[in-house]
């Protein structure tokens, strides 16, 4: 040890042990370079995927038509009355779209010959006449008049405008032959079909297996937002005074240090308990009903209690005591100098460990399966209160379900729904950021 | 504002303000404070003085119970401000800290506006009728503290962003807001420059002419500046009580001599 000391070396030549220690940290900084370089690295490779998977999904082929809605066939009654309307069912205006579609084609020039006239319907997605249906339901003024109408193509016409079928697939394919690919392909030339952007995914409801043309996320994204509505409004209060009673009232006995044990317990609880717990209590015990944002909105509660719970009383726990003893100094009782002083500053941390809380809850799924959120739902739930008692979907739940399909056109849209849920989530964590910067801006 | 208070505590000159009789204080079993009896008269400083850990910010903690906030701390013995026991069941400590104000050691405005600092207390108490009430509390409160012309101007703005020595005149204007009757002080200007604490003495001296001061005080030479009584703490125990003048020039303990002399502590 008395060498060093005495050490007769240059200080421009850095001895032995100074460059053992310089390369130590070279290799430290390395390591966490290479660390974080493996995430990016993942973070892009899933975004790239998951992206060139999925923004095909937003756009889709279209068959573009006039259809004449004519009086005499859609409305007998001559006065516009939707229940007499309402008589003519899909297989009517099935008709109506074939017509048309048959003197478009005639009109354009296209050659049909050897071709059915199912052959040529098929060209357009099986729902299409409801389609047209609800609209001419919706506004009874279009009777009589000739309606510009995009028509879903059909799934494989769609595919094959986005390489996904080829003439090889459909020859061998039940549901699309090459003959119709070369008829889409001709349609396309002549502006009768188009790609466009597909509304109908982000606002539409679900749609059976054999119509992937159809299948949307409007009724996912209204389940996914009463759930989060209900886990807002319950799980914030609760566990913000959970949180505000533990860290500032309760006495340190053996009781809280058990209740605090469980919180972090419960955080580490699989999410999938939740969802038999939510079963076995609210749908069997409580008589709620199934598939309901209610049901799932609660157990997601439960879940994001924990979450919230932990960040609150974090953010509470790093309040300076020197603002409770100012409060307290001047009379302030504790209910007021938690309140007035504390609380305000604990802000951006509570509202930025509930939106992680939020979007923790808005992209789970297991629980949401085991109590029947998983179910095909095409109806739109009614606005709330009485919408959270009605069946819904979940976006999470909406991919998977797209990925059990068989149907390879399912591929993309179950990667457009995550680029939905993604969008969401990127959403949620923005307004934390905001609502952090805002708050501590005050202060 | 409350004028007859006043008038009536010129009477109350030299008499006691509050008392302590026999106090024990434990922290769980740390016995903190042992046997502590004083009287601290009205418009007077007194300064307590004793090496750390002694027991003075515990025992001036004592009388406005802010204690109370530290779970295992207990406190015995009687003690009384204008002959009512405070460590009575039936006091709330909340109508006791508005009468006895607290300045802490380190400046802890409330991140708000200056002018919401000062106007805290009488909010909270109820003590003003309208907002030029208030203003005008806000306003004495200010001038009192010595700040007012600093601030007048900028009364909006935030009270962190103010100089340590402004911050804690500032929190000494909150704390005389609520017009109390006793004002403890925790080491006040152990954060602070020469220049602040030369300010703040003179506003302690000031003070006197209103209310019962009681300071805690790591420099001799402030207690003896600033105090007209002393008293001297030791590992829990009150050693000595007296005048500062006797105290600092003629200490009947020898303790108190080995700790102004520098020899403990």
């Amino acid at each position: 040890m008395t060498d060093l000391s005495h050490s007769p070396a240059s200080l421009y030549a850095p001895d032995a042990r100074t460059r053992r220690r310089n390369a130590a940290e070279a290799r430290f900084r390395a390591y966490g370079m290479i660390a974080v370089g493996i995430g990016v690295l993942a973070l892009v490779i899933l975004l790239a995927s998951v992206l060139s998977n999925g923004l095909g999904a937003f756009r889709q082929t279209f068959v573009v038509i006039d259809v004449p809605i004519e009086a005499a066939k859609f409305d007998k009654s001559g006065t516009g009355d939707l229940a007499v309307m309402k008589k003519v069912t899909t297989v009517g205006y099935g008709t109506a779209i074939q017509a048309a579609l048959v003197q478009e084609l005639a009109k354009a020039g296209i050659d049909t010959k050897g071709m059915s006239a199912k052959d040529l319907k098929g060209v357009i997605s099986q729902e299409a006449p409801a389609t047209l249906r609800n609209m001419v339901l919706a506004d009874p003024s279009l009777v009589g008049t000739t309606v510009p109408f995009y028509a879903y193509a059909n799934g494989r016409i769609d595919g094959f405008f986005k390489g996904r079928v080829t003439m090889e697939s459909a020859a061998l394919d039940s549901n699309i032959s090459p003959q119709q690919l070369v008829l889409a392909q001709q349609m396309r030339d002549k502006g009768l079909l188009t790609l466009a952007f597909n509304w109908g995914f982000i606002f539409g409801p679900d749609a059976s297996e054999l119509r992937p043309e159809a299948a949307g996320l409007g009724v996912a994204i209204l389940g996914s937002a009463y759930m989060m509505i209900i886990v807002l409004v319950l799980a914030l209060p609760i566990g913000v005074a959970t949180s505000i009673y533990l860290e500032e009232f309760a006495p340190q006995n053996r009781w809280t240090d058990l209740i605090e044990v469980n919180i972090s317990n419960l955080a580490a609880v699989p999410s999938i308990v939740f969802g038999i717990l939510g079963l076995a209590i609210f749908i069997n015990l409580g008589g709620l009903p199934q598939s309901a944002p209610i049901v799932g909105g609660l157990v997601l509660t439960l879940m994001t209690l924990p979450t919230i719970i932990i960040a609150t009383r974090a953010s509470l726990k790093a309040v300076p005591p020197s603002i409770r003893d100012a409060a307290l100094g001047v009379g302030a009782s504790k209910m007021q100098s938690i309140f007035h002083h504390v609380l305000p500053l604990a802000m951006p941390g509570i509202l930025t460990g509930t939106i992680i809380g939020l979007a923790q809850a808005l992209g789970e799924t297991a629980p949401l399966l085991l109590i029947g959120m998983v179910a095909f739902v095409r109806d739109f739930p009614d606005a709330p209160p009485a919408g959270f008692f009605e069946p819904a979907s979940a976006l999470p739940v909406q991919v998977y379900n797209f990925t059990q399909r068989a149907d390879p056109a399912f591929v993309e849209r179950a990667s457009g729904a995550i680029i939905v849920l993604l969008v969401f989530l990127i959403a949620m964590n923005a307004i934390a950021i905001f609502l952090r910067r805002r708050f501590e801006r005050r202060w | 504002m409350n004028d007859m208070r006043i008038v009536e505590r010129t009477v109350d000159t030299n008499q006691a303000k509050m008392t302590a009789r026999d106090v024990q204080v434990y922290y769980g079993d740390n016995h903190a404070l042992k046997d502590v009896s004083v009287d601290i008269l009205d418009k007077t400083v007194t300064a307590f003085i004793g090496p750390s850990g002694c027991g003075k910010s515990t025992f001036l903690r004592c009388l406005n119970r802010m204690n109370d906030t530290i779970p295992i701390c207990r406190v015995t013995g009687e003690i009384t401000l204008d002959g009512q026991n405070i460590q009575d069941k039936r006091v709330d400590p909340v109508q006791l800290r508005a009468k006895v104000g607290m300045v802490f050691q380190k400046p802890n405005p409330f991140p708000k506006s200056i002018y919401d600092n000062v106007a805290y207390g009488p909010k909270i108490h109820g003590q003003t009728r309208n907002k030029a009430e208030l203003d005008e509390v806000v306003e004495q409160s200010l001038r009192k503290a010595a700040i007012w012309n600093e601030v007048k101007d900028r009364l909006q703005a935030p009270g962190t962003g103010l100089s340590g020595g402004q911050q804690q005149r500032l929190c000494i204007a909150r704390a005389i807001a609520t017009s109390p009757e006793v004002l403890l002080m925790d080491e006040p200007c152990s954060a602070l420059d020469p220049i602040a604490t030369a300010q703040v003495e003179e506003l302690i001296d000031e003070l006197r002419s209103q209310f019962s001061v009681v300071i805690v005080t790591h420099s001799m030479q402030q207690a003896a500046r600033v105090s007209q009584k002393t008293a001297f703490f030791h590992l829990g125990n009150l050693v000595e009580y007296g005048e500062t003048g006797q105290i600092f020039t003629n200490p009947k303990d020898p303790r108190t001599e080995s700790y102004i002399t520098g020899r403990i502590g």
